[in-house]
């Protein structure tokens, strides 16, 4: 009998305990290890922080649906791997301490034969000063709850409009390393339609602040699109719907610290600058989960297995090199530890070999490159391989990863809501393969092919959008057939 | 005006025929199958 623990149960936790608790028989344990009792369906928070969704729509409870599956769930934070046991126990194990709240403080050493880590990032909103909800002076839309804050807040702008006072709406990224520029851009321009529906738009200043180098670069180095005989850069594509909807936008700028009222930012050029709000959701940048790691003697080997920003090392290629240098081979595989064969890191928590955007730094030295996004669809197909490859090492003696998932052979579909209502919606529809651009395979469209990087502005979006967020909460249900479903 | 001011200033706008398009029942039921078929393409090449 083989157990194998998941630590984490977002898109790409969840994903691969589903699909091991699948393909392996029931002699064979599989137990999942997170602190949150919830499930949430991340992209549709955005609705959550309008107040087009409510906190419910969104999540569900993780219990039950493990239950039904025959997997163990514990509700509880990891915080130390000791992948070679301790001492005359060679089992490899993690430590947990509960968040339950009928066993919260209490600690547990769980063995495994195999590990997923899949914990996800950890907020780390302490990077800037006074940035996020709870003791900051910014708004979030990262977890549900953060959301329907914000959704709140929001409400009180818009009775302000409604009384005839000029606001400041600022949303975008709180860092110059965040990621997920993506999910910034969908609120802005929820925000903005939900201001028009609302007859209050004219008295609102609606601000993009951004890390990004440009408009349109979504921490992917930005993309091209071929439509209609024309190629045209994300960039003008982005900028075109800025113009269209009447929102300024700041790019190149690192927040420094969240004063209330009042953002401080720095940009590229090394300038400083003020922006006065009545309303920032700003996202926080990301970190690994802090979990520590010890050898059989009791030695700190967290050195070794994560990346000093606590995301773990897998099959990548670590090797400092320039811009230039950068490769598609660079980009991991297996997501196997190189340390430990029977442990493997995913989703946000596996650490990227280096940016996928231009890494600039400003006049003074600070980094404003906005860090890789790992979204849901590549998040979840890479639970789902570490999960198969696990399989077949349990059941079929595999010594080695027998799936493989390179970010540089993997295309992503983003839709980002761009405003809500059946017939009013709409959103910006993009496909773009690979995510990583690959410059030796497509030497002359910017590393990606033509015919997968597509965008495109409309109605349908919106309901493609709409259907994505019951599609996944289905299939994170494990209803029937959940699988038909891919990630 | 900053540089990102300027690049949005002079961003092609869409014309009155574009934005009714983008909220065209009919025509958008057609767009709807045809991003779902790009997003299965993307997903099947993206599936080992």
């Amino acid at each position: 009998m083989a157990r194998v623990v998941i630590l984490g149960a977002g898109i790409s936790g969840h994903t691969a305990a589903l699909h091991l608790r699948r393909k392996l028989p029931a002699t064979h344990e599989v137990i999942v290890v997170s602190p949150n009792s919830q499930w949430n369906w991340i992209p549709s928070n955005i609705w959550v922080g309008v107040g087009k969704m409510t906190v419910k729509q969104v999540t569900f409870p993780l219990a039950p649906i493990y239950a039904r599956k025959g997997i163990d769930f514990r509700q509880a934070l990891a915080t130390t791997l000791f992948p070679e046991g301790s001492g005359d126990d060679l089992s490899p194990a993690v430590e947990i301490r509960y968040t339950e709240p009928a066993r919260s403080g209490e600690t547990e050493r769980v063995t495994y034969d195999y590990l997923i880590n899949a914990t996800g990032p950890k907020l780390n909103f302490a990077a800037t000063p006074g940035l996020g909800p709870d003791g900051g002076n910014s708004l979030s839309v990262c977890t549900a709850q953060h959301a329907a804050h914000t959704a709140a807040e929001l409400e009180k702008v818009v009775a302000k409009l409604q009384a005839g006072t000029p606001q400041t709406l600022v949303v975008g990224t709180g860092h110059g390393m965040c990621t997920c520029e993506g999910a910034a851009f969908e609120y802005t321009f929820n925000v903005e339609h939900e201001l028009r529906t609302r007859g209050v738009r004219d008295l609102a200043d609606v601000v993009y602040l951004s890390n990004e180098y440009e408009l349109g670069d979504f921490g992917v180095g930005g993309m091209s699109f071929t439509q209609r005989g024309f190629t045209t850069s994300s960039k003008t594509w982005t900028e075109s719907l800025f113009h269209e909807r009447g929102v300024r936008a700041i790019t190149r700028a690192h927040v420094q610290k969240v004063d209330p009222g009042v953002i401080h930012y720095e940009q590229l050029d090394g300038s400083e600058h003020e922006l006065p709000f009545d309303f920032a959701m700003l996202l926080p940048p990301f970190r690994g989960a802090d979990l520590a790691a010890f050898d059989r003697e009791g030695n700190d080997i967290t050195g070794e297995i994560f990346a000093p920003n606590g995301l773990m090392r897998v099959d990548a290629d670590y090797a400092a090199k320039p811009f230039e240098q950068w490769q598609a081979q660079d980009w991991p595989k297996t997501y196997q530890s190189p340390t430990y064969a029977n442990v493997f890191g995913v989703g946000i928590a596996f650490a990227p070999p280096h940016p996928i955007s231009r890494p600039r730094t400003s006049a003074k030295g600070t980094v404003i490159t906005p860090a890789p996004p790992r979204t849901g669809m590549p998040s979840g197909i890479m639970g789902r391989v570490a999960a198969e490859t696990i399989a077949d090492m349990i059941t079929k003696g595999a010594t080695a990863p027998t799936h493989t998932a390179s970010m540089a052979r993997m295309g992503a579909a983003c839709i980002a809501s761009a405003g809500t209502g059946l017939r009013t919606g709409s959103a910006a529809a993009m496909t773009m393969y690979p995510v990583v651009p690959d410059h030796e395979k497509y030497p002359t469209s910017a590393g990606r092919d033509e015919t997968g990087t597509s965008g495109e502005i409309g109605l349908a979006g919106h309901w493609m959008k709409l259907l994505l967020h019951y599609l996944f909460i289905y299939k994170a249900k494990a209803r029937p057939l959940w699988f038909l479903i891919p990630e | 005006m900053d540089t990102v001011t300027e690049s949005i200033a002079s961003a092609p706008l869409p014309t009155e025929k574009t934005l009714r398009r983008r909220t065209n029942l009919p025509y958008q039921v057609l767009r709807f199958l045809a991003i779902n078929i790009k997003m299965i393409k993307i997903i099947a090449r993206g599936h080992h």
